[in-house]
């Protein structure tokens, strides 16, 4: 308990720290979302300044963070200066559909990198880890763009995905089985492109993780005894070798919310990403902060998550004095 | 017990038939008001008959970001409003003149201070409750509200002072204006005139920036535009539903808008609408990029692609001309007596290949321009200007005239130099978002190159382009472009006034800084008071031969206005003033099948 409490008031020092860099780097970058009003003809610069007035741009930097901290404890964190909205609500509904992805994303790409990263390590050397290694290799050097664009030229060429969007217009008006038809064909796409992008990097873990145990006596040992090699591999195996895979899955939490931007700006996902990319193009200075505070939040979290992980799988954590 | 049966039955059928007789009732009493409502004044409107029913699926770059006329500044809010409501005075996207739209008639008092305005009568907004002149009243006092902030509110004060509004009757109403105001009717366009049954309580309690969040319940938000809201889904779409008390009906009398539904689906990025328009998932694309365009004219499907020509923006190099005594730094001071020189301004028009822009920024779909009216505003283009062809030689005998020279470099390069012997280098600032002015500016490098001037290009994001430009002024040159909301020059005022906040080469002055800008500042008062088109045309034309002469901005291009629509789309008629293809959304039908869309 003690471990888990000293590790969460790191966590909020950790997102008190990096709201206020976030802020400061955020609010000191020159110019405003106000600026562009300067450049039409019909607002005059009075009018500008008075809106700048308006949303407290003019006060100084410090009394603003305040003001901003003091909605976050309200959950609004920060307001919108081009939806007119508290950012809290906007992000949340953009959340969910991000998380809709990612979350998918991430237990498919786990779920394929396991198998293939242990069978990888078991042939080491040999054909299927040459034929895992070469396309692991080949995923690594794909741009994600280029990758992410490439799939959506297919869609567009060949007809058999939708080029956008969660579901078809139509969508309410379809039966229950073709909703989830629907609703599947929609997300192949960003879901090839996530998964994609983030299996070359967890295969290699994996089989670099395993590479390490496979050797090891104690498996040797097993493996002299006659244990069946499934039950040697999966349930000696990569236990023994799951510390920086812990580690990977944690990083894999924290990179949910930010994880899926570029997808879901290039396929018309309607997550986080657009929101975010037109706040920070725009300088809605709230909407920013409040995505990087959130993506910082399952940063944490995932952290937290392979931290207790670790604590649970690994006896040698635990048998570590918490308090030095 | 039969008896008591009996009784019980001839108790509930009397039940019944008590309950039918006041349900007709009620039905009688909710329908009595319209029973007994004025006959409608609906506006009839010439063109091709269309067909009801279907559904438009537009795209647009970015979500709006309210339904509020009053609070709307992004585009794609002003889109999406200017299909769910309806200003007093309109002007036709497609002949650029004004037309009654809600008032049935306007009166211009002789001294042109007095606009006399009635309304239609018998029109009702999207939730069917009736428009009178008090929507109006109230309509103009929240514009005009400072509280409000309305960014469209400095287009109502006229003279330095506000519109005044007060009643005459129930749809009549007078407007007044503190000066003479040459266009004054052309005020009134895209001022939505609210629904005060649901705004003013909210206004009252100073709450007006929060209402029109896209998630208002459709039952609270209501307009006199030919659609009314249906569903939005965050981050995804926006559904609109045809108003069915809309005041326009075609020729043969049906009510408008022919369509159903008018649905925008947000798509992030230009290639993504592309896509998503190739694969039927949109119907328009609206404000297509030179590059899309080509790729879409080369594929030989159903579309119907438009290049309407070129629109309203104009882009243009200027150097920074601000007077910055002893505030600049000396390096800066000592560009700034080259950027005053007129000579040098024309030598570097001259040297400017203009045509080259078009071609290699625009692929050709664009035009060259020498003057800020573009050809796309035909009422107002100076066609005297001259269109002068690049000349290096012409660029090299003004510079040797305000005493430039030029000397060999170590690699054999001319460069130039001034009369102090200081070489002539400068940057051109540009918005590093904007690939096609990144390119100018690129062009323009090479094209000074050739005079022996070193040019650095700078792209930098884009407010932080504007905060140098406008707020430090620690800068050389830009390369910019402004788009005018509207075909008229009045639009432009602030550009224009050496006054003016977007005078840019040198803002908010004072006084005008040289004789050329003190006339220009006559001219445009001038013609703001005058009612004549044909004299308010001969003032401007000055105004733009004055900009051409003194060249405080080098002019560059105006890329056309490219859109596409499927070949299904009936009445199509894009035009060059915002929304390009939504501005007869209530006229625009799919056609069945066989292409036919008369009923």
């Amino acid at each position: 308990m003690r471990f888990v409490l000293r590790r969460m008031a790191h966590a909020a020092f950790l997102l008190f720290g990096v709201s206020i860099l976030t802020y400061l780097f955020a609010a000191l970058a020159p110019g405003d979302y106000f600026d562009e009003m300067r450049l039409n003809p019909q607002i005059a610069p009075e009018t500008v300044v008075a809106l700048r007035a308006q949303y407290q741009l003019d006060r100084p930097l410090p009394l603003r963070y305040v003001r901003w901290l003091n909605s976050v404890m309200h959950g609004d964190l920060g307001y919108s200066f081009s939806y007119n909205s508290p950012v809290g609500p906007l992000l949340l509904v953009r959340a969910r559909n991000t998380l809709f992805l990612t979350l998918t994303a991430t237990l498919l790409a786990w779920g394929l990198a396991l198998p293939l990263g242990v069978r990888s390590a078991e042939y080491l050397g040999r054909l299927p880890d040459s034929l895992v290694s070469w396309m692991t290799a080949g995923l690594l050097v794909l741009p994600d763009l280029a990758l992410t664009l490439g799939l959506l030229l297919f869609a567009a060429r060949s007809g058999w995905f939708p080029t956008g969007g969660v579901v078809s217009l139509d969508f309410n008006s379809l039966s229950p089985i073709n909703k989830l038809r629907d609703l599947v064909l929609h997300m192949t796409l960003p879901l090839l492109a996530l998964v994609l992008t983030a299996l070359p990097l967890l295969v290699r873990h994996v089989r670099a993780a395993m590479t390490g145990v496979l050797d090891a006596p104690f498996l040797r040992a097993a493996r002299g005894h006659g244990i069946p090699r499934h039950r040697l591999l999966y349930r000696y195996a990569l236990p023994a070798a799951a510390n920086p895979l812990i580690s990977l899955f944690g990083f894999s939490i924290g990179s949910l919310l930010s994880g899926s931007l570029l997808v879901e700006v290039v396929m018309s996902w309607p997550g986080l990403g657009p929101l975010l990319v037109e706040a920070i193009l725009s300088r809605d200075l709230y909407v920013v902060i409040g995505g990087v505070l959130l993506s910082t939040l399952f940063l944490v979290i995932g952290n937290l998550i392979a931290d207790l992980l670790l604590y649970w799988a690994d006896p040698r954590i635990r048998a570590e004095p918490v308090a030095k | 017990m039969r008896n008591h049966r009996a009784r019980s039955r001839y108790c509930w059928m009397a039940l019944s038939l008590l309950l039918a007789v006041a349900w007709g009732a009620a039905q009688i009493v909710i329908a009595a008001p319209q029973l007994g409502a004025p006959k409608e004044d609906l506006l009839a409107l010439s063109g091709e008959i269309g067909r009801p029913g279907g559904r438009l699926v537009v795209s647009l770059r970015a979500e709006p970001k309210t339904l509020n006329p009053v609070l709307s500044a992004d585009a794609p809010s002003r889109e999406v409003i200017s299909a769910m409501q309806a200003d007093l005075i309109h002007i036709n996207r497609a002949t650029q003149l004004t037309e009654a739209a809600l008032a049935k008639s306007v009166k211009v008092s002789s001294d042109g201070l007095q606009y006399t305005v009635t309304l239609r009568q018998g029109l009702r907004f999207s939730d069917g409750q009736p428009l009178d002149a008090d929507d109006v009243l109230f309509t103009f006092r929240v514009y005009l509200d400072e509280s409000v902030r309305s960014p469209q509110r400095d287009l109502l004060i006229v003279g330095g002072k506000p519109i005044t509004v007060h009643k005459l009757d129930t749809h009549t109403l007078v407007f007044e204006f503190a000066k003479p105001y040459g266009v004054g009717d052309r005020v009134f366009d895209g001022l939505a005139i609210l629904p005060r049954h649901l705004l003013e309580k909210p206004y009252q309690e100073g709450k007006m920036e929060h209402i029109g969040a896209l998630s208002t319940p459709v039952d609270q938000w209501a307009g006199l535009g030919p659609f009314r809201l249906k569903e939005y889904v965050a981050g995804q779409r926006l559904v609109l539903e045809r108003n069915p008390y809309y005041w326009k009906t075609d020729a043969k009398g049906f009510r408008l808008p022919y369509l159903d539904e008018l649905v925008f689906l947000f798509v992030p990025s230009a290639d993504a609408q592309v896509l998503r328009f190739q694969s039927r998932d949109t119907d328009v694309i609206s404000g297509l990029g030179a590059e899309n365009f080509s790729v879409l004219s080369r594929q030989k499907a159903s579309y119907t692609l438009a290049d309407v020509g070129p629109g309203l923006e104009y882009n243009f190099l200027f150097f920074n001309l601000n007077d910055l005594t002893g505030k600049a730094p000396p390096e800066l001071a000592r560009k700034q007596r080259w950027f005053r020189e007129v000579k040098f301004r024309q030598a570097v028009s001259a040297a400017v290949d203009r045509d080259a822009i078009v071609h290699l920024v625009y692929q050709g779909r664009g035009a060259a321009l020498w003057g800020p009216v573009t050809p796309g505003n035909r009422r107002w283009v100076d066609t005297k200007i001259a269109h002068q062809p690049r000349s290096l030689d012409h660029a090299r005998q003004l510079l040797r005239e305000a005493g430039f020279k030029w000397t060999s470099g170590a690699s054999g390069d001319s460069a130039l130099l001034d009369a102090d012997g200081t070489p002539v280098e400068f940057s051109i600032l540009t918005s590093s978002s904007n690939a096609d002015r990144t390119k100018m500016s690129t062009l323009i490098q090479d094209d000074l190159k050739q005079l022996g001037m070193r040019v650095q290009v700078v792209p930098l994001e884009f407010r932080s382009l504007i905060d140098r430009i406008m707020q430090t002024k620690e800068y050389d040159a830009c390369v910019l472009g402004l788009v005018s909301f509207d075909a008229d020059p009045n639009s432009d005022m602030n550009v224009w006034l050496s006054s003016g906040g977007t005078h840019l080469w040198n803002p908010s002055q004072a006084h005008p800084a040289t004789p050329w800008e003190s006339e220009i500042d006559r001219l445009m008062e001038e013609q703001l008071s005058v009612t004549s088109y044909e004299r308010r045309k001969r003032l401007y034309d000055r105004v733009q031969e004055i900009l051409a002469a003194f060249q405080p901005m080098i002019f560059l291009a105006s890329p056309d206005i490219l859109v596409a629509a499927t070949s299904t789309i009936g009445n199509f008629h894009p035009a060059v003033l915002e929304p390009y293809v939504l501005w007869n959304v209530e006229q625009l039908y799919v056609r069945n099948r066989a292409g036919n869309g008369s009923r």
